[in-house]
C-alpha cells in the first residue's frame, strides 16, 4: 500500500514556532492585575505540624495565605486520592505543600513566606521500603494497616519441580535508584476566571483529568473547570500527578484575581513524582541447552510518601518481568510501599524500565554458565508469533523481536566478539599446561 | 588501563493503561468552511511528535496535504477527552480514533458530494488534495471549499463535524494467578552497545550503540529517529549518571549542578534501525515507542561492562566510584 504522507518524515508541525521561540509556555503568560503565588514546603519527612500564618498575612502586599482550611475537599491522586492539597496533620515527605502565599509580587511571596512558622513534631520515618513492608513499621498512612499498598502475583506452571530439572540457576539481587524526569521546563502556571469558571493554564500529560482533579478539590461541576494546557517542556509521566493546579484555581476562585506561580528547578524537583527505586530478587533456570524453564522474581517498589501510580507501575513490572521470552514455570510477586521518600510516580517505561536491569543480566550469566552466546540464549528463548507471554496472552500479530536482535547483531557483531573472548580466554588457561 | 565490551538489552513493552481499565481516546473531525480539516482532540504533545504523527493520520485519510489539518489539543473547552499522554498510548489509543472520526468525516463528504455532483452512488468516488471526484470522470469533482459551503448554507451555518473513538481492547488479570490479557500492542525493542571502561577512574565512556527498534509501522520515520535518540540519552543517564542522593528522604542532588544528567558529549554515534512489522488493530499498523525506546538501554550498558571487566553490576547508577570499588574487589 502506497501512502501520501504516514511513512514520510514530516517537519514537526510545531518546529517552527519552538525554533524561533514563539511557542507559549505557561511561564510566558501574564495578564492584568495578576498576582504571584509562592508554595510553602515542608522540610521534614515525617511530622506533626502546626502553622502560625499570622505575620505572613499582616505583611504589605500579602493578600492571602492560603491553608487547609481553604480546601473544600482537601485531596487528590490519579489512583489513590492520597495527597492532600495542603497538608492538615501531618507530613509525609520533605517538599510536602503546606500553604500558598498570594502577593503582589513574587517577592513579597517570596518573603512572607519565611515569616511563616512552622511547628514540627517529628514522629518515626522510614526510608527502606523492604523495611516498610515488616509489621512494626511506622505507618506513613494511619488509614492503611500496612505499607504495602499493592501486591501482584504472578503464577504460570509449577516453579519448584521446574527448578529441580534446571541445568543451570542463576539467583541475583538488583537495586535501581529513585531518579527525576528532568525535562527542560520547570512547573508554571496561571489561573483567572472567566465568567464563574475556573481557567487553569499549566503544562500537563492529561488535561481532561487535571480538571477532574481541579473540580473535586474545589467542589464545583467540571464544567466549571476549564484547563489550558499551551506548549509543554517535556514530561515523561512527570507532568501525570498535579503540583500547582489546584492551587492556582482555589486562589484565583476565591479572590478573583489572576494568579501565577513559577516554580525553580530546585522546586520542581520537590513538586513531581520520582521513579519507583526497585529492590529485585531473580532466581533464574534453563536447560543444558539454554531453554528457559523457570523464573522466580520478587520486586519491591518504593512509592514514597503516596501511591500515585505505584499499582499500575508494579503491576506492569511484574506482567514485564520475565523479559521478552517464553518461560513455561513463572512465580512473581510485585509490592508497592509505602516510604517517606520523596514520592514515586509514572516515568518513561512506568515499572517495565526496571525490570530488564535484572532479566537481561540474568540471561547472560545463564548463557555465559553454558557457553552460549548472549545473542544465541535470546533466539532460544525469545518472543515470536504465537508465543505466550507469562500471564497466558497469545502473541497474535506483530512480533518482531528477532528480526530486532538479528538486526544489533549485524550491527555490532557480539556473537563473534563473544567466540573471539571465549578463544582468548581459552588461550590464556591453556598456558600453564 | 582502557578495556572493551559489546553487551545487548531486549525488552517487550505492552502499550496502554491495561488491565482491563477503560482506556478511550475520542477525537472530533470538522470541515472548516475554508476547506480545510480540523481536528479536536484532548491528547497532549509533550515534545513526542503528537502533533505531527497524529495530523498525518487525518491528512491521510483524508487525502489532503499536511498544512491542510489543523490540530486543536490544548484546551479542555474545545477538546474531548483523548486520555493521557503516557503509556505509549496515543500513536496507537489517539491514532485509532483520529482515524475513526477522519473515515467517518470522509464518509459524510463522499455522502455531501453525491448530492453535490447529482450522481447515483459513491462507488468510484475518490478524494485527493481536497477534492472529491469520480475515478472514471475526473472532472466530474467537488472542492471540500464546496461541500463546505453547501453544508453551512443547509445547516444554518453550522459545519460539519463528526467524531471518532477508540477502546483498546485489554482483560482484567485473576488476582490469585495474574492470568490474563492486559496490555495490546507489545512493542519490542534491543539495544546493543559498546563501551570503554577505564579501570583506574572508573569512568564509563559509550563508544558505539545501535538500537533495532519495532514500530509496527513508522507513520513519520524522522520523529521515530528523534525518539529513539532521547529515549538513548536518557537511558544513558538513568544507568551510569542520575543519583538523586537521597539521605533520610532529602535529595541532596536537586539541581543540575549536581543532579548530573548526559550532555551531548557522552553520546556516542547511534545507528537507529527501523523495524516494521504492521500491527492489525493500529492506525496503519503503528505502534507506541515512547517508552520502549528508553528501556533496553541499561540493561546493554550493563551487559558490555561486564564483558569489558568482569563485574557484574546489579545496582544503578554505576557511579565511577561504585564501579572502581568493584572492580578492585574482583582483582583481590
Amino acid at each position: 500500500m502506497k501512502f501520501k504522507t504516514v511513512g514520510h518524515s514530516e517537519v514537526r508541525v510545531d518546529a517552527m514556532a519552538k525554533v524561533i521561540g514563539e511557542a507559549t509556555y505557561p511561564e510566558d503568560f501574564y495578564m492584568k492585575d495578576m498576582l504571584w503565588g509562592k508554595t510553602l514546603r515542608s522540610t521534614k519527612a515525617h511530622a506533626h505540624v502546626n502553622l502560625d500564618t499570622q505575620d505572613a498575612e499582616k505583611m504589605e502586599g500579602v493578600i492571602k495565605v492560603f491553608t487547609y482550611r481553604d480546601v473544600p475537599d482537601n485531596h487528590h491522586g490519579v489512583v489513590l486520592k492520597d495527597h492532600e492539597v495542603f497538608c492538615s496533620k501531618k507530613v509525609r515527605r520533605i517538599g510536602d505543600p503546606l500553604a500558598f502565599v498570594v502577593a503582589i509580587s513574587n517577592k513579597i511571596a517570596e518573603k512572607a513566606l519565611k515569616t511563616i512558622k512552622v511547628e514540627y513534631n517529628e514522629i518515626p520515618a522510614i526510608f527502606d521500603p523492604v523495611e516498610a513492608m515488616m509489621k512494626d513499621a511506622p505507618l506513613v498512612h494511619e488509614n492503611h494497616k500496612s505499607n504495602i499498598i499493592f501486591h501482584y502475583k504472578l503464577r504460570r506452571g509449577n516453579i519448584e519441580e521446574a527448578f529441580k530439572k534446571c541445568a543451570v540457576i542463576i539467583e541475583k539481587q538488583y537495586k535501581c535508584g529513585m531518579v527525576d524526569h528532568g525535562f527542560l521546563q520547570p512547573e508554571a502556571g496561571l489561573a483567572y476566571m472567566d465568567g464563574d469558571t475556573v481557567v487553569v493554564c499549566a503544562a500537563t500529560q492529561y488535561p481532561h483529568f487535571d480538571q477532574l482533579e481541579v473540580a473535586e478539590a474545589l467542589h464545583i461541576s467540571q464544567e466549571k473547570v476549564r484547563i489550558i494546557n499551551p506548549a509543554v517542556g517535556g514530561a515523561f509521566g512527570g507532568r501525570e500527578d498535579i503540583t500547582m493546579q489546584v492551587h492556582l484555581a482555589l486562589a484565583t476562585k476565591v479572590l478573583g484575581r489572576p494568579i501565577k506561580t513559577v516554580y525553580s528547578r530546585e522546586e520542581s524537583f520537590l513538586a513531581h513524582s520520582k521513579r519507583h527505586p526497585m529492590v529485585m530478587t531473580y532466581k533464574t533456570g534453563a536447560d543444558a541447552n539454554g531453554k528457559l524453564l523457570a523464573m522466580e522474581a520478587e520486586l519491591v517498589g518504593d512509592t514514597g510518601a503516596y501511591a500515585s501510580w505505584a499499582i499500575n507501575v508494579m503491576r506492569k513490572a511484574g506482567v514485564h518481568a520475565t523479559g521478552p521470552y517464553e518461560i513455561p514455570n513463572v512465580k512473581v510477586d510485585s509490592y508497592a510501599v509505602y516510604t517517606n521518600n520523596p514520592f514515586a510516580g509514572a516515568m518513561r517505561g512506568f515499572g517495565a524500565t526496571q525490570v530488564p536491569i535484572a532479566h537481561e543480566q540474568q540471561m547472560d550469566m545463564i548463557a555465559e554458565e553454558l557457553d552460549i552466546d548472549p545473542i544465541t540464549i535470546r533466539l532460544i528463548n525469545g518472543f515470536t508469533l504465537g508465543s505466550t507471554t507469562a500471564t497466558g496472552q497469545v502473541l497474535s500479530d506483530s512480533v518482531p523481536l528477532k528480526e530486532c536482535i538479528e538486526a544489533v547483531e549485524n550491527s555490532l557483531g557480539i556473537k563473534n566478539h563473544y567466540e573471539e573472548k571465549m578463544e582468548e580466554l581459552a588461550m590464556e588457561a591453556g598456558v600453564g599446561i | 588501563m582502557k578495556k572493551r565490551g559489546k553487551g545487548i538489552g531486549s525488552i517487550f513493552y505492552g502499550t496502554g493503561y491495561g488491565n482491563g481499565f477503560p482506556d478511550v481516546s475520542n477525537a472530533i473531525a470538522e470541515l472548516l468552511p475554508d476547506g480545510k480539516v480540523a481536528i479536536y482532540v484532548g491528547a497532549t504533545e509533550v515534545g513526542q511528535g503528537a502533533k505531527t504523527i497524529l495530523s498525518q493520520i487525518a491528512a491521510e485519510v483524508l487525502g489532503i496535504p499536511l498544512q491542510q489539518i489543523l490540530f486543536v489539543c490544548e484546551d479542555t473547552a474545545t477538546t474531548p477527552d483523548a486520555g493521557t499522554a503516557a503509556a505509549s498510548r496515543q500513536t496507537y489509543n489517539t491514532g485509532n480514533a483520529i482515524k475513526i472520526a477522519s473515515e467517518n468525516l470522509r464518509e459524510e463528504i463522499y455522502r455531501l458530494a453525491v448530492e453535490h455532483l447529482k450522481i447515483n452512488s459513491k462507488v468510484g468516488l475518490k478524494m485527493a488534495d481536497g477534492k472529491v471526484y469520480l475515478n472514471s470522470f475526473p472532472s466530474l469533482a467537488v472542492t471540500f471549499k464546496e461541500i463546505a459551503d453547501t453544508f453551512s448554507k443547509q445547516n444554518k451555518r453550522k459545519t460539519l463535524r463528526v467524531e471518532g473513538s477508540f477502546t483498546a481492547l485489554t482483560t482484567k488479570m485473576d488476582e490469585e494467578t495474574g492470568q490474563g490479557a492486559p496490555y495490546w500492542p507489545y512493542t519490542f525493542s534491543v539495544y546493543g552497545v559498546e563501551v570503554e571502561v577505564d579501570t583506574e577512574t572508573g569512568l564509563v565512556e559509550i563508544t558505539k550503540a545501535v538500537c533495532a527498534q519495532d514500530v509496527g509501522r513508522a507513520i513519520n520515520p524522522k520523529l521515530v529517529e528523534g525518539q529513539i535518540d532521547g529515549g538513548f540519552a536518557m537511558g544513558v543517564g538513568y544507568t551510569i549518571f542520575e543519583d538523586l542522593g537521597l539521605q533520610k528522604g532529602e535529595m541532596k542532588n536537586r539541581r543540575f549542578s549536581n543532579y548530573l544528567i548526559p550532555t551531548a558529549l557522552d553520546i556516542p554515534e547511534l545507528e537507529k534501525i527501523i523495524i516494521e512489522s504492521p500491527e492489525e488493530t493500529a492506525p496503519y499498523g503503528a505502534k507506541g515507542i515512547g517508552e520502549p525506546v528508553m528501556i533496553g538501554v541499561a540493561p546493554a550498558i550493563l551487559n558490555a561492562i561486564y564483558d569489558a571487566v568482569g563485574v557484574r553490576m546489579t545496582e544503578i547508577p554505576v557511579t565511577p566510584e561504585k564501579l572502581l570499588k568493584a572492580i578492585n574487589k574482583a582483582e583481590e
